[in-house]
C-alpha cells in the first residue's frame, strides 16, 4: 500500500501542546525583533521582520491547530498577502535610498532631525 | 517489517525510473533533433549510438572539478543540488504505477509548484555565487523568466483542480476516466506546455543558457560533476513537466488492455517528443518578448480560462 | 507528527538566528530560506498542510526571490561585508540581546506557565480553507486584492527612475 500521508495518518498519539507551538512563535518573534533592533542595514531590518511575520503566521497556525479549524490558515494567507505587498514596497523604497544616498545605512536617513 | 522496505524499493524504483527517463532522454533528443535537421545523430559508440550517454559521462567525470576563485563557495556547490534534488523529490507525487505515487499527498500539485518554485534558486545562486558578468546576466534572465511563467502555470494547473476538485494527483487522475482534461481544457493544456518549456529553460526560452549570447549562462564557471548536475537537472525537469502533464491533462494511465505504466510511458512520451519537436522548430524568443508574452498573453488567458472553468464548475454542480 | 514540530521547530529558530546575524547579505538570505522550510514544515505538523505548500511557493519562493533580486542589483560587494562587521562590534549587541530577551522570557514564562491545551491531529485540509476563505472572509479576501494592487502600483512607482 501506498504511504498515506493524509489526514488519518497525520493523528499521533500525542499531539504537539499549543503552549509550545505559541513559545517557538513567540521566539521568532523576539528574534525578528532583535534583528530589526541590531542590524543598521535595510535590507537586514527587512529580512529580519519576515521572521517576525513568520511567528505571528505560526501563532495563528497554533491556534487553528487547537481549534482545527480554518480559520488560522486564512489568517496566514493573509499575512502572506501583506507579507508580499510589503516587501515589494519596502524594496522600491530600498532601491530609491539606494540611488539617492548610495548606501542602505538606516542612520544615514536623519535629514528631518530637528 | 514490509511496511518501511516496501517503500524503500518502491523509493529507489522511481529514483531509478527517473534517472533513467533522464539519461535515456539524452541520446533520444539527439537521434530526434538529429532525425528533425536531416543529419545522423550520435551513431559512433555502440548500437545506434546508444552508448553515447555512456561516453558523456566519463567525459564529465573525469574533467578537471575546479571552483573559481572568485567565487562564493558554499552557494556555488549548492545550487546545482538544489536543482537535482527538487527535480527528484517532485517524483514522488508522479501516478505512473495503478497503486498511485510513490506519497499519496493530499496537496499533491501544491508540492510540485513549490518545488518548481524552489529549483528557481539553484539558478539565481549559481548566477549569484559565480560572480561573473555572464552567468549574472544569465541568472538575472533565468529567473524572471522562471518566475513569470510559474504564474501561468499554477493558473493553468489550477482550472484543472478546479474540475478534480483536488489537489491530489491521484483524484485528478480518477476523475478523467471518461474523459482526459486535455479536451475540456485544451487552453490549459498549451499554457502548461508553454510554461513547462520556459521552466525548464529549453528552447525556445533558453535565454539564460544561449551559447552564442552569454557564453554559458549561468553555468558559464561550473565544469564536471557540477556541470553534469545541471545538465541532469534539465533532462529532469523535462520528463517531470512530461509526467506531471500527462497526470494531469491526458489521465495518466488511464487506457484499455495495456498496464499503467505502459499508458503512462506512452502517453509521456508522448509529450516529450512534442517538446524535442518545438526545440527542433522554433527559434529563440527574445527576452523582452519572452516576458511580454508570459505577462500580457499566457497570465491573461490562464485567469480567463480559470475565471470560465470555474463558473461552469459552480452552474454544473448548482444545478446537477 | 510531534518530533517534526519540534526538529523543525528547532530548525527554524537556528536558521532565523543565523539569518540575522550574518555579514552578508546572500547568506543571511539563504538561512532565511532555509528558516522558511522550517517553518511550512511547522505548519504541515500542526495539521495545516495548504498553508505549508503555500508558505513555500509564496514566501519562499517568491517574495525571498525578490529580495534576492534587490541583492542582486545592489550588488554589493566586499566593501559592505566589511562595513556590516565594523557595524556590529561586541557593545552593539547588548542591548538588543537584553530587550529582545526580556520580551520572550516573560512572554514565555506567560506562555508555558498556564494549563497545556493539545492541539487537535487532523489536518484541515484546502477544501475547508477554501470554503471559510471564500464564505466567511470575502471580505478579506477583496481587501488582500485591493492591498496587492496598491502594492504594485506603489512599488512601479516608487522604483521608478525618475
Amino acid at each position: 500500500m501506498t504511504p498515506q500521508v493524509t489526514s488519518a495518518a497525520m493523528s499521533a498519539t500525542a499531539a504537539v501542546p499549543t503552549g509550545h507551538v505559541l513559545a517557538v512563535a513567540a521566539i521568532l518573534i523576539a528574534i525578528g525583533t532583535f534583528g530589526v533592533l541590531l542590524r543598521r542595514n535595510l535590507i537586514f531590518m527587512l529580512m529580519a521582520l519576515e521572521v517576525a511575520l513568520n511567528g505571528a503566521a505560526l501563532a495563528f497556525i497554533g491556534a487553528a491547530a487547537r481549534w482545527g479549524t480554518a480559520d488560522g490558515q486564512v489568517f496566514v494567507l493573509f499575512i502572506m498577502v501583506m507579507a508580499a505587498a510589503e516587501v515589494a514596497v519596502g524594496l522600491a523604497l530600498i532601491l530609491q535610498i539606494y540611488r539617492r544616498t548610495s548606501t542602505l545605512d538606516a542612520d544615514i536617513l536623519d535629514t528631518l532631525q530637528g | 517489517m514490509s511496511g518501511p522496505l516496501e517503500v524503500l524499493v518502491r523509493m529507489v524504483l522511481t529514483l531509478a525510473l527517473a534517472m533513467a527517463s533522464a539519461a535515456m532522454l539524452v541520446w533520444v533528443e539527439r537521434r530526434l533533433l538529429a532525425a528533425f535537421q536531416d543529419r545522423y545523430g550520435p551513431n559512433r559508440v555502440g548500437p545506434f549510438g546508444l552508448f553515447q550517454l555512456v561516453a558523456d559521462s566519463i567525459k564529465l567525470f573525469t574533467k578537471e572539478d575546479w571552483i573559481p576563485p572568485f567565487a562564493d563557495r558554499v552557494p556555488f556547490i549548492l545550487a546545482p543540488t538544489i536543482i537535482v534534488a527538487t527535480g527528484l523529490l517532485s517524483f514522488a507525487v508522479v501516478p505512473f504505477t495503478a497503486a498511485g505515487a510513490l506519497v499519496d499527498l493530499n496537496i499533491g500539485v501544491l508540492y510540485f509548484l513549490a518545488l518548481s518554485s524552489v529549483s528557481v534558486y539553484s539558478i539565481m545562486l549559481a548566477g549569484m555565487a559565480s560572480n561573473s558578468k555572464y552567468s549574472l546576466l544569465g541568472a538575472v534572465r533565468a529567473a524572471g523568466q522562471m518566475i513569470s511563467y510559474e504564474l501561468a502555470m499554477g493558473l493553468s494547473v489550477a482550472s484543472v483542480v478546479a474540475m478534480a476538485g483536488s489537489f491530489n494527483l491521484r483524484e485528478i487522475v480518477a476523475a478523467q476516466e471518461g474523459l482526459p482534461y486535455v479536451v475540456l481544457q485544451p487552453i490549459a493544456f498549451l499554457i502548461f506546455l508553454i510554461a513547462g518549456l520556459a521552466e525548464s529553460k529549453r528552447s525556445p526560452f533558453d535565454l539564460p543558457e544561449a551559447e552564442n549570447e552569454i557564453v554559458a549562462g549561468y553555468h558559464t564557471e561550473y565544469s564536471s560533476m557540477k556541470f553534469a548536475f545541471f545538465f541532469l537537472g534539465e533532462y529532469l525537469a523535462l520528463v517531470l513537466f512530461s509526467s506531471i502533464a500527462t497526470a494531469l491533462f491526458l489521465g495518466g494511465g488511464n487506457g484499455p488492455w495495456l498496464p499503467t505504466i505502459v499508458w503512462f510511458g506512452v502517453k509521456m512520451a508522448a509529450i516529450i517528443y512534442v517538446f524535442i519537436w518545438v526545440r527542433a522548430t522554433f527559434p529563440r524568443v527574445r527576452y523582452d518578448r519572452l516576458m511580454a508574452f508570459g505577462w500580457k498573453i499566457l497570465v491573461p488567458a490562464a485567469i480567463l480560462n480559470l475565471l470560465v472553468t470555474g463558473a461552469l464548475v459552480v452552474a454544473g454542480s448548482a444545478g446537477g | 507528527m510531534t518530533v517534526l514540530f519540534y526538529a523543525s521547530a528547532a530548525v527554524a529558530t537556528v536558521g532565523s538566528l543565523l539569518a540575522v546575524t550574518r555579514t552578508k547579505a546572500l547568506h543571511a538570505l539563504i538561512y532565511l530560506i532555509l528558516a522558511l522550510f522550517a517553518v511550512a514544515l511547522c505548519f504541515l505538523s500542526l495539521g495545516a498542510p495548504f498553508v505549508a505548500a503555500l508558505e513555500v511557493i509564496v514566501y519562499a519562493g517568491a517574495i525571498m526571490v525578490l529580495i534576492l533580486f534587490v541583492i542582486m542589483m545592489l550588488n554589493l560587494g566586499p566593501e559592505s561585508w566589511a562595513r556590516e562587521r565594523r557595524l556590529l562590534p561586541r557593545h552593539a549587541w547588548l542591548v538588543p540581546t537584553i530587550m529582545a530577551g526580556a520580551l520572550v522570557g516573560l512572554t514565555l514564562v506567560a506562555i508555558l506557565g498556564a494549563p497545556q491545551q493539545a492541539t487537535q491531529a487532523a489536518s484541515v485540509g484546502p477544501k475547508a480553507v477554501g470554503v471559510a476563505l471564500f464564505s466567511t472572509y470575502l471580505i478579506g479576501v477583496e481587501l488582500a486584492s485591493v492591498l496587492l494592487l496598491v502594492g504594485l502600483v506603489g512599488a512601479y512607482y516608487l522604483g521608478a527612475k525618475k
